[in-house]
Parts: C-alpha cells; structure tokens; sequence
C-alpha cells in the first residue's frame, strides 16, 4: 500500500502525452481579443475604474473592471440570450479555437474531446435582474407595472444554471466528450485546466476546450463582496492604481469579469495538425487548506506549488518566473510570499513575480485561465508584465514583484501561475516553452 | 382597438425574427402553424412569455398553440388577454422583465 501511494505521487512515467497550449482567447477588462490585452499587461496600464452607476447608488466608492463594449456583435445567434458569462466565454471560445486553426465540429472525433469551465458564480446577472424584477415590480402590490408574481422568465433556469456555459459550448462546437464545470471560487478555472490537463496525460481525450469565465458586477454581488471587507479603497490620486498587490500600501483587489479560453491538445495530436503550440503545461498541483473559509495558508499554498513542480519534474530554481496570485489583500500577499520563500528557498527572491490582478482586475472563477493564458503568452515571447502601481516595500513581502515595468527575459524556459481560492483549494500550474 | 390587435402581432412576429430568425415570408404565409417555424417547446414558452409579460397573464395550456396559425394564435391570446383585463386589450405596456443589466 505504502509503496503505491509513493509511486502514485512520483513523477508521472513518460510513456504519457506531453499537452500543449495550442489556442488562446482572452475577452478581459484590458482587451477584447489575446493581443490587446497582454499588450495592455506589459505596458503595465490599469484598467479599473469607477464601478457602473447602478452600483455606485449604493456604494458611491465601489470601483470595477468591466470589459469595454466591442464585443457583443461577435455573438453567435444561440448565445444572445444567454446569461453574460456565457457570452463572454463564448467569444474568448471562438477566438481559441481559430488561434489553434481548429475547426469545430468536423475535424475531430468529437468524443475524444472535452469541455472543461471554471466558474464562481454562474448567472450572476440572470438571477440579479430575476430578483430585481421579482421584488421591485413583482412582488409588491404597489409597485409600479405590478404584474402577476408567478411571472418570471422561463429560460431563468437553463440561463442561471452552472453549466449553461459547458452546455452551450459543447452544442456550439459539436464537443461529445466530457462536458465539466468546476466552481472553486477564485482557483475554478485553474482547477479546470489542471483536471483538463489530467485527463489528456492519462488518456482520457485528446483535446480540451477550457474557459474561465465570471461577469458579477452586479448590485447584490457588489454588495456582499463589500461586506466581506476584502475590496480595495479608491486611491485618492488615481483610482486606476487602486489595486496594489504586494506595496504595502494596499487596500484589496477590485472586482473585475472576463474570459479566457485555452485549447489544450495531446502533443501527438497537435503535431499531426503541424502545430506546436505556444507552451506545454507540465504541470499540476492542488491542495486543500482544511482551515479555513477565507484566511490563506501558507501550508496549503507551499503543498501545491511543490505538488505541481514535482508533476512537472522540475526544481524549484529551474523556475524563472511566478505569476502570482496577488489579490492584494493584507493577508493574502503576505500568505503568498511566505508561501514561495517556503517552496523556493534561496531562490525565493531571485524569481520575478508579478501580479497582473492590478491591471484587470479579479476576475474570480476566470482568474486562473486569464493568468495562465498570460504566463503561456510570457513563457512564448520571454517577456513578463509588471505588477503594476507597486512603489512602496513591505518588509513582509520581501521578493522581486517586477515594479519597474515588464521586463525582457530571453531564457525564460519554464513559469508558474498560482491560483488561491477561498474555501481553501490552492491551484499551481506549471507552463514550459516549447 | 384594431391597433392594439397590431401591436399585439408585431410583438410576437418581431420576436420570431429576432430570436429565432424565422423567415419573413412564412410567417406572411397565412397556413403556416406554429409547430412549422422551428420552434421547439422551450421556444415556444420563451414566446409566449413576451406577450405575458406585457400584457401581464399567466398562460396555462402552451401546448395547444403549436396546431395554430399565426392569425389563430392572435385571436386566441388576444381573447385570453379581454379575459384577463376586463374585456379590455390594452395599448402600450412596458415590460416587466428587464433581461439585461
């Protein structure tokens, strides 16, 4: 028994596929195609703001990172009426999939392919606007237009429910293969490309489909995320540089929606489409804190990250580049640093680390595919954004945060993105250059 | 009262289009039944759910619409509105339901 649980944990045996990023799509409050956004992430340029007005009647300090209008006539017909985080990851599915040159359906055994989407909380804006109709107009006798409370909408189920997004994207694209949602808070869409992943090495499938999406910027979400003190205070300055991971004069993240989509494929089956990808993800490590709802655990954090890299078969100073976590909560940033140092030794403060969460925002369940869609874009060009608005050191978070702006990294050979969510399941997936 | 029964068709005729494109020229064909527009039962109540939401009715039976005309279908719901607001069918009503934020 013992003997089998120590090989089980070992480095996988090589007979099994190497995986390959072979499309990219990013729909995010820095840009609405792949380009525009890392371009925006290396010129460090923010793209927070004030929060939509709606929200701000409420909370008149609430900022936001919304994605910018240009987007929506890119929408298929059958998505339109689908709740916005479906439409967002539709349109960072579509962009993927002609980045990788991959015709869905037609040019591949369509259950040999799966469907993998990491979500926080699915049709945030369908069930808003469903309990805003029910309690303002609905409900009360006396409210204006009151109509017959029974009367919601009838696609109000198949609109909110977690997997509208995997459904609607298996129909579009013809995929027959395994159609999963994973909803782990801030890691989903990391868990999704790392059980997707999981499923390739062992031969499950050949190809995924994987998509990080959230859109709750909404009242009641605003609202509850308010509550939990954990949203950044508008500097007084520049209310773009709110978000300041790693200074120590930060406040918390800001809430941001999005998408990104990755297509990952078997190398075999990609080289026989003549592609080689932009990366390999050779790696794959996840924990559970066991600890607590929200508070960090730098055990947790440091037993995923070590997890990953001995998946990958690599050491800790092989690593060349950390994109973080970096919510910049009090404890979040420290929480994370330790938990590098811990894994990284004397390394620790030789990798750069940056946390692009200053410019795009959090974007929750797609936090993870938009990190990893960003490390694979740096991992390709040798290049890594900075974390931007960081000015000023706290003597806890003691590494190289990357503040001067992005920098060039021509040797770069292998990344890490990390992905702590709460609830306590940390997320470390590795990505190496072709 | 002949411009309210308009209303009434162009609300569910322009929702054929924009939705689920069907086709002008079926619809002005007057022996076309609902069951041939290629609307499936989901269809069919997100339909009827724009017409209840304006008029503010709650259908019972959807079922029975799809043997029916488009001008069998007007007349039909146009009845069950009277029936439902004191005989009256009224003009211009907002919607209920905000679908976007």
């Amino acid at each position: 028994m013992g003997a089998f649980f120590r090989a089980s944990s070992s480095r996988p045996p090589s007979s099994m596929p190497e995986v390959r990023v072979t499309g990219l799509g990013l729909l995010t409050p820095s840009g609405l195609n792949v380009a525009e956004s890392c371009a925006a992430w290396l010129r460090g340029e923010s793209a927070i703001g004030p929060a939509p007005e709606a929200i701000r009647e409420l909370l008149p300090q609430a900022l936001a990172a919304t994605v910018p209008d240009g987007w929506q006539q890119k929408l298929q017909r059958a998505v339109q009426g689908t709740d916005r985080s479906v439409q967002l990851a539709a349109v960072a599915a579509a962009e993927a999939l002609q980045d990788a040159e991959l015709d869905l359906p037609g040019e591949t055994d369509p259950e040999r392919i799966g469907i993998y989407v990491g979500i926080g909380l699915a049709g945030a804006n369908t069930l808003d606007n469903l309990y805003a109709t029910f309690y303002e107009r609905l409900y009360r006798p006396d409210a204006a237009g009151h109509r017959n409370p029974a009367m919601v909408h009838p696609l109000s189920v198949p609109r909110l429910m977690s997997n509208a997004t995997a459904a609607m994207l298996s129909i579009l694209y013809g995929v027959r293969g395994p159609t999963h949602t994973y909803s782990v808070a801030c890691a989903s869409s990391a868990l999704a490309l790392g059980e997707a992943y999981r499923a390739i090495r062992s031969g499950w499938i050949d190809r995924a489909l994987v998509v990080g999406c959230e859109a709750m910027i909404t009242a009641g979400a605003f609202l509850a995320w308010n509550a939990l003190r954990v949203l950044a205070q508008p500097d007084p300055e520049d209310p773009a540089s709110s978000c300041k991971p790693f200074d120590a004069r930060r406040s918390g993240f800001v809430l941001g929606e999005g998408a990104a989509a990755v297509l990952l494929e078997n190398a075999e089956s990609a080289q026989r489409r003549g592609k080689d990808g932009h990366a390999v993800l050779i790696g794959y490590g996840s924990s559970s804190d066991a600890q607590h709802l929200t508070a960090p655990s730098v055990d947790g954090q440091a037993r995923a990250m070590r997890a990953a890299l001995r998946d990958a078969g690599v050491a800790p100073k092989d690593v060349g580049y950390i994109n973080a976590h970096g919510t910049a909560t009090a404890g979040g940033d420290i929480a994370e640093s330790d938990s590098i140092v811990n894994v990284f030794g004397e390394h620790a403060s030789r990798v750069p680390i940056s946390a692009t969460k200053s410019m795009h925002g959090h974007l929750i369940g797609a936090a993870g595919a938009v990190e990893f869609a960003g490390t694979v874009w740096s991992v390709a060009h040798g290049e890594i954004p900075p974390t931007a608005h960081w000015r000023t050191r706290d003597p806890k978070c003691a590494l190289d945060y990357v503040a001067e702006g992005a920098r060039r990294l021509p040797d770069l050979r292998v990344a890490i993105t990390n992905s702590f969510a709460f609830g306590g399941t940390n997320v470390c997936l590795v990505v190496r250059k072709n | 009262m002949r411009r309210n029964t308009e209303m009434l068709r162009s609300l569910i005729e322009n929702f054929l289009r924009q939705q689920h494109g069907v086709d002008a020229s079926k619809l002005a064909d007057p022996n076309t039944k609902m069951q041939d527009l290629g609307l499936d039962s989901l269809g069919m109540i997100e339909m009827l759910f724009e017409v209840e939401d304006k008029y503010g009715f709650h259908v019972e039976t959807p079922e029975r619409y799809s043997q029916m005309t488009l001008d069998q279908l007007v007349v039909d719901l146009e009845s069950t509105i009277r029936a439902a607001h004191g005989g009256v069918l009224p003009g211009e009503l907002e919607p209920a339901t905000k679908l976007d934020a």
